[in-house]
Order: C-alpha cells, then structure tokens, then sequence
C-alpha cells in the first residue's frame, strides 16, 4: 500500500479514539440545541411577575383588563379552533362546557366572539352560559394551567395582587423586599395628564410588563379620545395607520415579487456558514499543528523517516487530519439536517418558516465542503510547516498568533461583506487566498459572477501548492532540528536551499 | 569480501561547521561494525546520510548495491538514537505498523508483530498501550519495529543508551543473533567497552574526522601493551611510581601503561606493601586508550 496512505490511515484511526475527535463531533450539536433551548427553558423557568395597580381614575385598569381578556380569548379561540379541526384535544382546563359552540367560531369572527365575552356585549355568535363559562374561565386561570396552553396569556406571565391596597409606604417596602415585582399608579384624569400614569419597578432589564401594560393603556385611552372628540372611528384609524412599504425584489426571470423572509434569510445563511467553516477549518488545522509538535517531541520522526519520506509523512498526516476533519463536518451536516426538519417547531415558529432550502442549495453546502478543504488544506500545510520547526506547543501557539491575525480578518469582513456581496471589499478579498474561502462562502447569496469563481479557485489551487512546496522544504529540515525555532528570514533562506542541505544557523 | 555499505569520501557541512569531513569506509556484509566516538564527533551525521534522511555535500555512498537508500529503505533496518513511540497506540499495533510502512502486507505485520513481542517476553505487553512501557520495555519495542520486516542491515544508534545491564544483556544477544542470520549491523556507540566485547570491526571518529578504522583484532594488537591492575587503597600511588606514562583509573581498578624504560616487574614490586593488589595483569590495550593515544588528548577525560 502507498506509505501516504499508511501514514494517513493510522491518523486517521489514531484520531477516531482521542478525546478532541469526540468533543469535536458533539460540540456544534451541543452549541447548537443549547441556544434553541437553553433561552426557551429559561423562558419556561420565569415565574409570573406579580404586579399592583392603584387606579386614581377608576375605570382605566378595568377596561385595560377587558381588553386584556379580549386579546388572550381571541387567540385561545384560534388555538380551540385549529385543535377542534385536527382533533387534537386542547388543554384539560378549558371548559368543555363550549366545545359545542367552537363549531360556529371562525378565523373571522373570533375576534368579534373574544370583543362580545371581554366587553359583555350583546351578541347571537354565542350563548351567555358559554360567555359567562369563558370569562370565568380566562379570570381564575392558574398559571401552571395556562403554561399548558400554546397562546400567549397574561395568566403564565403577569398575576395582578391587590394586597397592598393603596398604601405606597407598603408598595415601596414590598418592592424593596422583593416581594412585588412592579406597581403602576394611573393618575386621576389619565386622559389629560402627562405623564398619565407611573411604573415603579426595581428590576431595569426584564421590561416585557411595563411594554405590555402600557401598550394595552395606549389603545384603551386612544379609543377614549376619539370617542371624546367624536371624531370617526374610521378617520382615527386612518390617522393612527402607519404608511407601509413593501418590499419587492426582482427575480431571475426578470419578475418582480415581494421580498419573503426565505429571501433575507438567504441573505444571511451564508454568514452562519462562514462561521462554522472558520471554526472548522481552524480547529482542525490547528489539531494537525499540536499533532506535529507532539510527535516531534515524542521522537517519533526519525524512526518514521527511515520508512518514508518527509513528502510521504507531511501529505500523510494531512491527508488523515482531512479525513478526520470531514468526518466531524459530514455529522454536523447531517445533525444540521435532521435539526432543521425539528428547529422551526422547537423554536415555535410556524411551518411557514423552513430552513430546508439550505440543504437543497448547492451554493451553501457545496462551497461550504469545497471551501472547507480549500481552508484546510491551505491553513493545514501552513501550520504543519510551522509545527516542525517548534519544539513545544507553547512555541507553535506563539508563532500562531501571526496567522490567527490574518485569520481575523475575513471575521472582520464578515457583515459588511454579506451586506454587499458584490461590492468592492468582496472583490478584493476573494482574491487573497488566505481570505478566498471563507470571503467566497460569505458571498454565497451574491452570487459571484462564475469567472470569480474559476479565477478564485485557479489563485487558491496554485497558492496551495505553493503552501505545500514551501512546508515540505521547511518541514525537511525543520523536523529534526531540536532548540530554538528559526527566525522567519532562516525559514526564507530553507526555502532557498536545494533539497537535503542545511544553511547554516546564525547564532545570536 | 564483499561489502554491505561503501561511503567514498563523504563530506557534511552544517554551515561553516564541518560535521563529517572526507570519510571513506567499506563495511563487510554479516558483520558487526561500531561506530565510536566522543558525542558529537559525527556518528548520528554519518548515519543520517547513510539513511537518505541527509544529503552528503561531496562523495558517494554505496548501500547494498545501490546509489541511493531511498530505493531500498524497505530492506534496512533503522533504530534512532532520538527514538519514541506512539504512546496512545498498543504494543503489537505499533510494531504492526513499522512493518507495514516497510512493505509488509497488514496481516503480515500482525502476525509477526504478535511473535516478535511473545519472542522477546512482551507477550502480556501485546495489547497495552506504550505509555504504559518501562523504558526497558519501550525500548524492545522500537527494536523490534526496526526488526520485524528482516532488514538486510540494521544501523543502531546508541542502543545502549539508558538501558539497564539485563537490558543491555538482551540488546546485546540481540545483536549477536542478527549477526548469525547473516544480517549487517552497524552500531554507534562512546561506550568504547560496549564496542570491545562485541564488534568485529570499528571505525572512531573525531570532530568528523576518521582517526583509525578496521577489524578490532587488528586494532588492539598494535604491539602496545597495558597493565590492568585491581586494586583496594589509594590509587595515588600507582602515579608515584616513577615509570608511569599514562594511567585510566577508575579508583578501583586501573589501566598503566609504562615508559618503555620501565619494567611492569619493578612496578609490582613497587606496589606491593603499598597497595592492596587483587589482581595484576598485562595485556591488550582497551580501546578507551587507543582513541586517547590516536586523538593525543589527556588520559582522564
């Protein structure tokens, strides 16, 4: 069998068994699961905040409670509505006492339903005992019950207490004691007073009550104005309507078509992928980078060179550490597959929102492998050089830093070169091999022109070789030398030397 | 006779230092050769070029026939003298692969690995790993993984070096076998009496230059003759006595060559009384004292 080949093969076995190999096929899972989760569970995990209001006024906290139940009713109905149609079974508290009116509840007329029950209107969409068995319902909710639920309702976040009646001294000490989350005081005339109402609260990061209530006050006294001046409804809504703009892109056919969320997601895929192939390829070739040092410590390479050639060994150990590499990068793509089928509804995000097209377009996947190897093998042959002239890993990570700073810079590059795909930054960047792939896979959505492409992989190709040539020349002499690292203008004069003679060292 | 390895004047340069300068040698094929020489006199230089691993600046060599050892590096054997292994991989794994790497087919490599580590009572060693080897033990293994696929000649550096006497004992039979099965060895070493009790040829070496080389036999019978003397008491003495030339003494036994005026008779005599003699012997010159006559350095180095 090829020596290459033998060399590679034991790397590649040898890496199987070591402890960076498994950490490196779970962490981007791990990574991966936790940031879906981990936020999700601690959203979970959040109590209810309770909170008091003193109403001066005497009706504005009612009706911003009216308008709170009509809001959850309305999407609780939904929720009843799509269960009842799929026959799932919806949440043991919700009164079963409705189940046979929820056949008349559509998509159009929940919200007039949720406005009848909240406002106690008069309505024929519904039955009073039904009314009456909903809004019962929606004001003893426990939280732990209305956790179980997939709407948003205020039950599982916010739980009003009016323990402390309106006595500030009590309010203040039990928000000092931690006790009370937040009290709001709405002033006795909220409609002409400014400000209308206070928010004390203790805790200046977790704003979700102060926006929620006071989005609900917003629309309660809105309508109270427009009532007051009597201006029509209609005419306020108009007034109050914020101008839209909509978004349009023109297709490949030359077609013009609104802008989707896929279509700006596309836009940043591309971004998530420069990070995972920066990662990769950094990783792994560093692994290769301690792999050299460690055997050159361990005095392995003489015995080895004695069998095959330093080319043989150099190409070997990279061609392993590659074969290890993709191994861990086809399990995350095929955890990414798998993740993506579960990570729209893990996330909550409806259906609409699929991230398969990711898979299936071979822009992403395809530059992402091709860029991984380009990478790999440039950076790989870069640090094996560099990994046989050191004698330590404290010295490989002190001549590292060179090479992270250049490493950084398509980092730096990343936003604005997926902003602009095209625009002169990419263009030029693409150029430099030490950027072109990781440049290249940012420019993904753009796409680049397809002589970019070729021009790009042409330049890579020959820097690559380029790489190769100059480590195994470094990498011949550099293997067996023992002491201090050479200087970069020694490195220079190797490079110049035929093949098997040793300039000499110039001592300090 | 014919000869295993040729080197025609061979030069190395590491810069301005002159590592190995004009070296010309001609080693018998079944034959055992040392290598001696002070450290870093340029026996890992010399054997490196031998090894393809560097290139002489001037001259030839010839190895088994052949112009360059890359194309038979499958039939030599080498053990560095900076040697390790693998120390995540097992015994018979590392040994297996050695094999391989020389042209043995895998299963080959196994099965002669597995026999070669029973052979050498490492049979309860085959499947552990190498970090957990004495250096005893470790060192076996490498030997055995430049062994496993039958070189023709096997070039040894420092062999000896941190090994224990019953290990040395069993690298030394080593040798010896691999010289019965016809093999070449070649071996370095600066312990001149590790070289004296097995080589049939020597060659030593100087600051990169040959001092003298040849069949040991040849060497030692030079017509110089020494005197060992085992004694207990102190050594001073000996040096009192005013025909003394030269002396290696190792406190409890040391090595006197006389003036040629003096007679070792009259140094007995002078002895006795004064020191506690439990042996007293005239014989061949030991090597140690013919690299120190031919480099003309001081006897106790």
């Amino acid at each position: 069998m090829n020596k290459t080949i033998l060399v590679a093969l034991r790397e590649f076995v040898e890496n199987l068994s070591t402890k960076t190999f498994w950490i490196g096929i779970f962490i981007f899972p791990i990574i991966l699961v936790a940031s879906v989760v981990v936020p999700t569970l601690l959203e979970k995990s959040k109590r209810a905040r309770t909170f008091a209001v003193m109403d001066h006024s005497g009706w504005l906290h009612d009706e911003v409670m009216q308008l709170a139940m009509q809001r959850d009713l309305n999407s609780v109905l939904l929720e009843a509505v799509e269960a009842h149609k799929n026959g799932h079974p919806m949440p043991s508290s919700f009164p079963s006492g409705v189940a046979p009116f929820l056949e008349k509840v559509t998509h159009e007329n929940a919200h007039e339903l949720a406005s009848a029950i909240a406002f106690e209107a008069d309505t024929s969409l519904i039955e009073s005992d039904a009314a009456k068995l909903l809004s019962d319902w929606w004001r003893n909710l426990s939280e732990d019950q209305a956790r179980t639920y997939d709407s948003w309702l205020m039950a599982a976040h916010y739980r009003i207490t009016d323990t402390y009646g309106d006595d500030v001294a009590s309010l203040n000490e039990a928000i000092d004691a931690e006790t009370l989350f937040a009290y709001i005081t709405i002033q006795a005339e909220p409609l002409d007073t400014d400000p209308a109402m206070t928010y004390v609260c203790n805790n200046f990061t977790d704003e979700s009550l102060k926006h929620w209530y006071g989005n609900l006050v917003n629309d309660v006294v809105r309508r109270k104005r427009v009532d007051r001046y009597q201006i029509d409804p209609a005419i306020a809504r108009l007034l109050t309507t914020p101008v839209r703009m909509e978004a349009r892109k023109i297709t490949a056919e030359g077609q013009e078509a609104h802008v989707e969320t896929k279509d700006t997601l596309h836009q940043w895929v591309p971004i998530a992928f420069v990070y995972l192939l920066w990662i990769s390829v950094f990783s792994i070739s560093q692994m290769l980078l301690t792999n050299t040092v460690e055997e050159k410590s361990n005095r392995i390479i003489e015995v080895l060179l004695s069998s095959v050639s330093p080319l043989q060994l150099m190409s070997g150990k990279i061609l392993g550490i590659a074969a290890t590499g993709l191994t861990i990068i086809l399990s995350w793509i095929l955890f990414f597959f798998f993740a993506l089928k579960a990570l729209p509804f893990m996330m909550g995000m409806p259906l609409s929102f699929d991230l398969s097209f990711i898979m299936s377009d071979f822009r992403y996947l395809g530059s992402f492998v091709a860029y991984f190897m380009f990478g790999y093998f440039f950076y790989a042959a870069l640090l094996v050089g560099m990994g046989s002239v050191c004698n330590s890993l404290k010295e490989a990570q002190n001549l590292m830093t060179p090479v992270i700073l250049i490493l950084l810079v398509p980092m730096f590059a990343m936003v604005p070169v997926g902003q602009d795909p095209n625009g002169t930054l990419a263009k030029v960047l693409s150029f430099f091999p030490p950027f072109t792939p990781f440049i290249m896979m940012n420019r993904a959505a753009g796409p680049p022109a397809l002589w970019e492409y070729v021009a790009t992989t042409v330049l890579m190709l020959v820097a690559i070789a380029f790489v190769f040539w100059a480590s195994a020349k470094v990498f011949r002499i550099g293997i067996l030398l023992t002491g201090k690292p050479p200087k970069m203008t020694e490195v220079l004069r190797w490079l110049r030397a035929p093949v098997g003679t040793v300039p000499e060292r110039k001592r300090p | 006779m014919e000869t295993a390895l040729e080197l025609s004047g061979i030069t190395k340069r590491f810069g301005s230092h002159v590592a190995v300068n004009n070296l010309s040698l001609a080693i018998p094929k079944g034959s055992i050769y040392g290598f001696l020489g002070p450290n870093g006199a340029g026996k890992t230089t010399t054997i490196r070029m031998i090894m393809s691993i560097l290139y002489p600046d001037e001259g030839q060599i010839q190895i088994l026939g052949h112009a360059n050892s890359e194309e038979i590096k499958d039939r030599l054997g080498y053990l560095p003298e900076e040697k390790g292994l693998y120390k995540k991989m097992k015994t018979a794994d590392i040994v297996a692969y050695f094999g391989t790497l020389k042209g043995l087919p895998l299963r080959e490599a196994r099965k002669r690995a597995k026999e070669l580590l029973v052979q050498y009572g490492l049979g309860d060693w085959v499947n552990r790993k190498c970090e957990a080897l004495s250096k005893g033990m470790g060192q076996k293994v490498q030997i055995l993984s430049t062994l496993i696929h039958n070189p023709e000649l096997v070039i040894l550096d420092e062999p000896f070096s941190g090994l224990d006497p019953v290990n040395v004992e069993v690298m030394r039979n080593l040798i010896l076998s691999m010289k019965r099965d016809g093999r070449t060895v070649i071996f370095s070493t600066h312990v001149m009496e590790q070289a004296e009790q097995i080589c049939d040829y020597i060659f030593l070496i100087h600051k990169g230059n040959k001092i003298l080389d040849g069949p040991l036999s040849e060497i030692k019978a030079g017509g110089l003759h020494g005197i060992q003397i085992d004694y207990d008491g102190d050594g001073q003495v000996i040096r009192d006595f005013p025909g003394v030339d030269r002396i290696n003494d190792a406190g409890k036994s040391a090595e006197v060559y006389l003036k040629d005026s003096a007679n070792p008779q009259d140094l007995l005599q002078y002895l006795c009384g004064r020191l506690q003699i439990r042996r007293f012997d005239l014989r061949e010159p030991s090597l140690h004292e013919i690299f120190v006559r031919a480099v003309g350095g001081t006897s106790d180095e």
